[in-house]
């Protein structure tokens, strides 16, 4: 087993890997970090030149292609916005900015007061296009989409067991079950065992390791903060994990288990 | 996907556990970082002036490792410094091209101290019981830590004062 470490995505990123030669297992580290930078330079809000930040930009005056990765973040979003009732909404951004957990994107039109992921039209072609002007943040998802990325890109190079872990939000694969620590959100320099995962992700939120101790998930419908302390979810892919942990952050019980139920997600709370 | 939780029983005691990786030894990121190249050592001596200045680059009050400056036969640089978090030390190296521009940032070891929490001895039989076809070590293998994201921001500072070292000194020698 190899493992490496790099500072992405605004954490660390460490992708480990099981292979029959070391040097086959570098170079399938070298490819999924290669794809955990496309990520990043496709997703992010705070770099100018990601092609998320051109969408804030121009979608509203007309529909603009995207990589297909892009296109397929923004589906999954699409979907979970609408099973949960619009509590997921990558839209969310105006509000993170005004609370000074994100910056104000340069050269953007001022956001449509009310828009929504459903102002987000997906069209043929991996093309976009914003019905009104608009902010996406994609924080509470393309973590846990750089993750699944990475890992398909090991698999791809023929590792058969590993992890990858971006600053928290993880997936592990392989025939053997991995052991899953949570990091205690009273306590961060403590750590306690979770459960054994095998082919399978987790990931957490919570308002620890933040600065001033914010929680930067804020409820679409205008009320207060979720409570403290912090949520897990395990499901299959990381995306669907890290989305789901705001999603029953926020939530009432009765529609996170739904939403866990179709996903065959669990969530953990601490 | 199977997924078997440690279910809620009451802590019964408390243990003190490292979490640290090495990823790299310094020889090992050199030669990823610059492969075939000669590396000389640099041995800095910083005034308090350049300290000063670094510092404000930065904002990082530890003093810069003066033993981690190599200097590449054929241009470039290979740094190796530390940063200190709040319940984290790294130790990272950054390679230069000749310009001064940054290549490549690796992370060589990384290193957390917890107490690590242990349940009941029963409670923990009936866990490696169940999962005989799937050995897990409790307590020995701290690797997948979930929890809300770790900020790298000491990194991105770390960088800097690179960079800054890289205009007030490297680029005169």
């Amino acid at each position: 087993m190899i493992a490496r470490c790099r500072p992405l995505l605004g954490t660390y990123v460490e992708i480990r890997a099981r292979d029959s030669t070391l040097d086959c297992a570098a170079v399938a580290i070298e490819h999924a970090f290669a794809a955990v930078e496309q990520v990043q330079g496709l997703m992010s809000f705070h770099a100018r030149d990601s092609e998320l930040s051109r969408l804030n930009r121009a979608a509203h005056r007309r529909a603009r292609r995207v990589h297909p990765w892009l296109h397929r973040v923004l589906r999954l979003a699409a979907r979970l916005h609408r099973e949960s009732a619009g509590l997921f909404d990558p839209a969310i951004a105006p509000r993170l900015v005004e609370a000074g957990l994100l910056p104000r994107p340069a050269g953007a039109p001022r956001p449509a007061p009310g828009a929504t992921m459903m102002d987000v039209e997906l069209l043929e072609g991996s093309r976009v296009r914003f019905r009104k002007p608009l902010w996406l943040d994609l924080g509470g998802i393309a973590k846990g989409f750089a993750v699944d990325a990475a890992v398909a890109m090991l698999r791809a190079n023929g590792v058969r067991a590993g992890a990858v872990n971006a600053g928290g939000d993880l997936r592990v694969f392989g025939e053997e079950a991995q052991l899953v620590h949570l990091r205690d959100p009273a306590q961060p320099a403590r750590v306690r065992p979770l459960g054994a995962l095998r082919c399978g992700a987790c990931a957490t939120s919570g308002g620890y390791f933040t600065d001033g101790a914010r929680w930067a998930t804020i409820d679409p419908r205008g009320g207060a903060r979720p409570r403290t302390g912090s949520i897990s979810v395990i499901a299959h892919r990381c995306a669907v994990a890290d989305a789901l942990t705001k999603v029953v952050a926020l939530a009432p019980a009765s529609l996170s288990r739904a939403l866990l139920r179709l996903y065959r997600a669990e969530a953990l709370p601490a | 996907m199977k997924w078997q939780p440690f279910l809620g029983a009451p802590l019964a005691a408390l243990s003190v556990s490292a979490y640290a990786t090495q990823y790299f030894t310094v020889e090992q990121a050199q030669a990823r970082m610059f492969p075939g190249a000669k590396l000389a050592h640099v041995p800095l001596q910083l005034d308090d002036a350049i300290r000063g200045q670094l510092h404000d680059a930065s904002g990082i009050h530890e003093p810069f490792n003066e033993d981690g400056v190599w200097k590449v036969d054929g241009g470039g640089w290979f740094i190796v410094d530390k940063v200190v978090g709040k319940h984290e030390m790294i130790t990272y190296a950054v390679s230069l091209t000749a310009s001064g521009a940054v290549k490549d940032v690796e992370i060589l070891d990384y290193r957390e101290t917890y107490g690590y929490e242990v349940r009941k001895p029963e409670w923990r039989a009936q866990f490696t019981g169940k999962t005989a076809a799937d050995p897990v070590k409790l307590g020995q293998d701290i690797r997948n830590i979930s929890g809300a994201t770790l900020s790298s921001k000491h990194i991105t500072q770390g960088v800097k004062r690179v960079l800054a070292l890289y205009l007030l000194v490297l680029s005169k020698q």
